[in-house]
């Protein structure tokens, strides 16, 4: 059966006799196989995207937690998804995914394109930083998340997610890297003070994350699947991260200036950045894109070379990567 | 480290060599081309720059551990991507013991070198989308 026959046979099982109709993978992250599909039940069409888990994952995620961060910001504002069934073990499609409604009508914008939305930069980045705080700002009780994941004490955030992503690079690691461990190291030797708040964090918060309709308006926020309790600046930290932004631009992701980032979300979140906590996650940060690009590559060798885009982000990012983190750590000065 | 030139090759010709179900075409089809695209004009800017990167870097580093009574390491034994970097990690391997020590001594000149070199390297392993 092609796999359009097996989603089908799946949601005629568990709803109505439906037909699946123009199935298309669609680039949608490295982490996850995503398909653009159309629904048709008793005439009536409705578009849809399913995320089904690769033979191969670039990122072992929790995707019942992915599916539950997305439900926790249902209608709060944020321009989350619509998420509508989860199958942990795979059902029909063999391999574990879920399913949400389809947002037509939007694009993503490179992170290595040149002024990538226009005139509508300010508007975009309005957004993208406001969405960011109000995502700080929901407060945890009652969120499905909490179903998946329970919340770090606030001094425990910054050693969890060390402790994984310095791991990932000791578990994935095939050439030494100095650089990245220096990084590490000086993350250990200086902590962060403790989060201001523990609050959902997206994980994966930056351009080419989200939809927008090429009029100045965010869509849909997407790739959710690295979200997690945790410090909020780890997400403004990776948002703001070199490696999303044009060099010869000094905006953000050429949206706004830093400072006016910075205004947006703390005017949103309500909470004030301690700059020594946001240096602290800036560099880790850069650690933790390290990691992920160091997993890329390990991907790309176990998996028989067959995605491009493990290459590239294996490749290219990677070294600049190392050229974010040498430059942050001259500019840290010895220690 | 990041994959070498002939990895970036090898798994080239494997992606355009390896059949897509019928739903990977489209928008995800010309994404992977243009994927591919840009991993050829990277592999050229790697196959001008990157043997004399490797080379320098493996002298830079071993002139530094010279300098800062480092252990020695054996010498490049051919001008391979391979023989390059099996020296490479010698190398790095001892520099990242070398820095270690120079934090834990406090010896912030050795360290301010040491994050001058890294520098270095990274900008010696540059690559430009686009050109270069």
């Amino acid at each position: 059966m092609t796999l359009a026959e097996r989603l089908a046979a799946y949601l005629t099982r568990t709803g109505a006799p439906t037909t699946v109709e123009n199935l298309a993978r669609i680039s949608g992250g490295a982490s996850r196989e995503t398909y653009r599909y159309d629904a048709v039940v008793d005439d009536v069409r409705a578009g849809f995207i399913l995320r089904r888990d690769p033979p191969g994952s670039l990122i072992e995620t929790d995707r019942r937690a992915e599916f539950l961060a997305i439900r926790s910001f249902a209608g709060k504002g944020v321009a989350a998804p619509e998420v509508i069934a989860l199958e942990e073990d795979g059902a029909e499609l063999e391999r574990p995914f879920f399913i949400m409604r389809r947002v037509d009508g939007g694009m993503t914008a490179s992170p290595f394109a040149p002024d990538p939305f226009g005139p509508h930069a300010g508007a975009i980045g309005d957004q993208f930083f406001s969405f960011m705080g109000r995502i700080t700002a929901e407060p945890l009780d009652g969120l499905p998340i909490l179903e998946a994941l329970a919340p770090p004490a606030p001094d425990a955030c910054w050693r969890r997610e060390l402790d994984y992503w310095a791991g990932v690079i000791d578990a994935d690691e095939q050439h030494p890297q100095p650089i990245v461990r220096a990084a590490i190291r000086r993350l250990r030797r200086h902590p962060p003070p403790p989060a201001a708040r523990v609050s959902v964090v997206h994980g994966d918060y930056r351009t080419g994350n989200f939809l927008h309709d090429g009029a100045g308006r965010i869509v849909a926020v997407l790739d959710w699947e690295m979200a997690h309790l945790g410090d909020p600046l780890e997400d403004l930290a990776w948002a703001m991260d070199p490696l999303w932004s044009n060099p010869a631009d000094p905006r953000i992701s050429g949206m706004v200036a830093r400072d006016e980032a910075l205004a947006i979300w703390s005017r949103t979140s309500s909470l004030e950045i301690d700059p020594d906590a946001l240096a602290w996650w800036s560099l880790f940060a850069s650690v933790k894109g390290q990691a992920i690009w160091t997993s890329s590559a390990k991907e790309w060798r176990d998996g028989g070379f067959t995605e491009p885009i493990l290459a590239f982000s294996g490749w290219y990012t990677a070294r600049r990567q190392d050229e974010i983190l040498a430059e942050r750590l001259a500019a840290m000065g010895p220690l | 480290m990041t994959p070498a030139l002939p990895d970036i090759l090898t798994g080239q010709a494997v992606a355009l060599m390896t059949p897509l179900p019928p739903e990977a075409g489209g928008d995800y089809l010309a994404g992977r081309v243009g994927l591919l695209a840009m991993l050829a004009g990277l592999a050229a800017q790697e196959a001008e720059r990157g043997l004399a990167a490797r080379v320098w870097e493996n002298g830079a580093i071993r002139a530094l551990l010279a300098e800062a009574g480092g252990p020695p390491v054996e010498a490049d034994e051919g001008l391979t991507w391979s023989a390059l970097d099996a020296a490479n990690a010698r190398l790095r391997r001892v520099l990242i013991a070398v820095h270690e020590g120079a934090e834990e001594r406090g010896d912030r000149t050795l360290q301010a070198e040491i994050l001058e070199l890294y520098q270095q390297m990274a900008a010696a392993r540059r690559l430009v989308l686009g050109g270069g």
